[in-house]
């Protein structure tokens, strides 16, 4: 594999396609984070790790900075567009989770697809929009127990959907031979 | 794409795009620093008029567009209207624990939703959504490779939907030829998921080398359709600072909430 960091045509339309196709299932796992909401108790932030899986899925199978940024944003803002609702928030929040994703890979500075890069960049995606939902939904005027409850789900989401089920998302994926398109010979090699 | 469901135009479709996405970042940080209940419901009330108004698709479209935003609205913000913390208690009854307060306070989130849906509502049906990413190149100074990366994109968009009923149907066929962990569960899920991307994947590249064969590349060009700011922009930004500024005196005269923090 040639060594290459800037990001190719190729880099970027599989980046956004890849996302796409996550936006679609973003809009069907929103009815179903919606049903899960009436009761309060936060069972949808069960799920919630769902929605900053396309950032890591796409790091996996790319690996270049700039990527997870670009892909959450653009399965958010395709979100909108699925939805017919254009959503600011949304996007903002995707832009947030987006970033907390490329901090995460930048330090291990896009080379690593073990699974712990991976569950960590979804916890770090699932703490980093907590500031901005304690200003928006008035956490700190929730009771305690509430609170916990839910930060406590959103992180085991952001670790088991976002983490270790993009993993998995991942392995399937190289054993498909389609990323051989994108130059991943040797990983292939690897798990044969 | 709406022109189906329009029956007028107003200036706001000829609003540049890049202005609207301006305009909705500031709406979401002043939304979010509003904590007089009176200020925000006004407020609301102003997006909601402007959705109304301006927007200008079918009133039946609009009927059912703004019943499921104050549904959603209302189920999102029912964990703080039952579990809030507060002290004047309403019910109370296991866990739940319903407040004057934590009324007050659920039904602003709900509100700042409201506001926000309306907002974007009235935005993306008065929007062409090509012109984003023209505006996005021409005013943003955004590279091409990224603006038609997204446009060539979103032309999959059926694709990928038709692939994932098509694929539903497949399975439905083969149902009792199949074990059944790999319909439901994390498998049927994996696999629906991986078949999806591949494909995807596999499209994307066929894309790439065609529109690099034919010589796209990030250098200078000229755009089938211009786009640029001119005097609508400023009648937009007016509007929704008009809206802001008007709300807060509005509120302070008709204040359906007796308090004037929701915190």
């Amino acid at each position: 594999m040639k060594k290459r960091k800037a990001l190719t045509l190729t880099d970027v339309l599989v980046t956004v396609v890849v996302s796409l196709v996550f936006a679609v299932i973003y809009s069907v796992w929103g009815a179903f984070y919606t049903a899960l909401k009436p009761l309060g108790i936060h069972l949808n932030e069960l799920v919630y790790g769902m929605w900053f899986i396309a950032p890591v899925v796409v790091y996996l199978i790319i690996r270049k900075p700039g990527v997870a940024l670009i892909a959450e944003f653009a399965a958010a803002s395709a979100e909108t567009i699925v939805l017919l609702q254009f959503d600011v928030m949304l996007i903002i929040y995707g832009l947030i989770q987006g970033l907390a994703c490329e901090l995460v890979f930048a330090i291990v500075r896009y080379k690593s697809t073990a699974l712990m890069v991976a569950v960590s960049a979804g916890t770090a995606a699932a703490l980093s929009t907590l500031p901005l939902d304690w200003y928006y939904g008035y956490l700190a005027h929730l009771e305690t127990w509430n609170l916990i409850l839910m930060a406590g789900f959103r992180i085991l989401s952001g670790a088991v959907v976002a983490g270790w089920l993009a993993h998995i998302l991942y392995r399937a994926l190289l054993e498909t031979g389609v990323l051989k398109l994108l130059g991943q010979y040797k990983e292939i090699e690897k798990e044969a | 794409m709406f022109e189906s469901i329009k029956r007028y135009s107003t200036f706001i479709d000829r609003t540049n795009p890049l202005t609207k996405i301006v305009a909705a970042i500031c709406l979401f940080i002043a939304v979010v620093l509003i904590h007089d209940p009176n200020h925000l419901f006004h407020l609301s009330l102003w997006m909601l008029l402007l959705f109304l108004v301006m927007s200008g698709i079918e009133l039946k479209y609009q009927a059912l567009l703004i019943a499921v935003t104050v549904l959603t609205g209302l189920v999102s913000s029912a964990y703080m209207i039952l579990y809030g913390e507060g002290d004047t208690t309403l019910f109370e009854f296991g866990l739940v624990h319903i407040t004057e307060e934590s009324i007050v306070r659920g039904l602003h989130i709900t509100m700042r939703g409201l506001t926000l849906s309306f907002f974007g509502s009235l935005i993306i049906f008065t929007t062409r959504l090509t012109d984003v990413f023209y505006s996005m190149m021409q005013q943003a100074k955004v590279k091409p490779k990224y603006a038609y990366s997204f446009m060539a994109s979103i032309r999959m968009l059926p694709v990928i939907v038709n692939e994932f009923i098509t694929l539903r149907r497949a399975r439905k066929v083969r149902r009792s030829l199949i074990s059944r962990k790999h319909i439901g569960g994390l498998r049927g899920f994996t696999s629906t998921v991986v078949i999806l991307l591949s494909q995807s994947i596999r499209r994307a590249h066929r894309l790439a080398v065609a529109m690099e064969s034919k010589g796209f590349d990030d250098g200078a060009r000229t755009y089938y359709r211009q786009t640029r700011f001119s005097g609508y922009d400023v009648c937009f930004i007016a509007l929704i600072a008009v809206g802001l500024i008007a709300s807060y005196y509005s509120g302070q005269w008709i204040t359906p909430f007796g308090t004037s923090d929701a915190r």
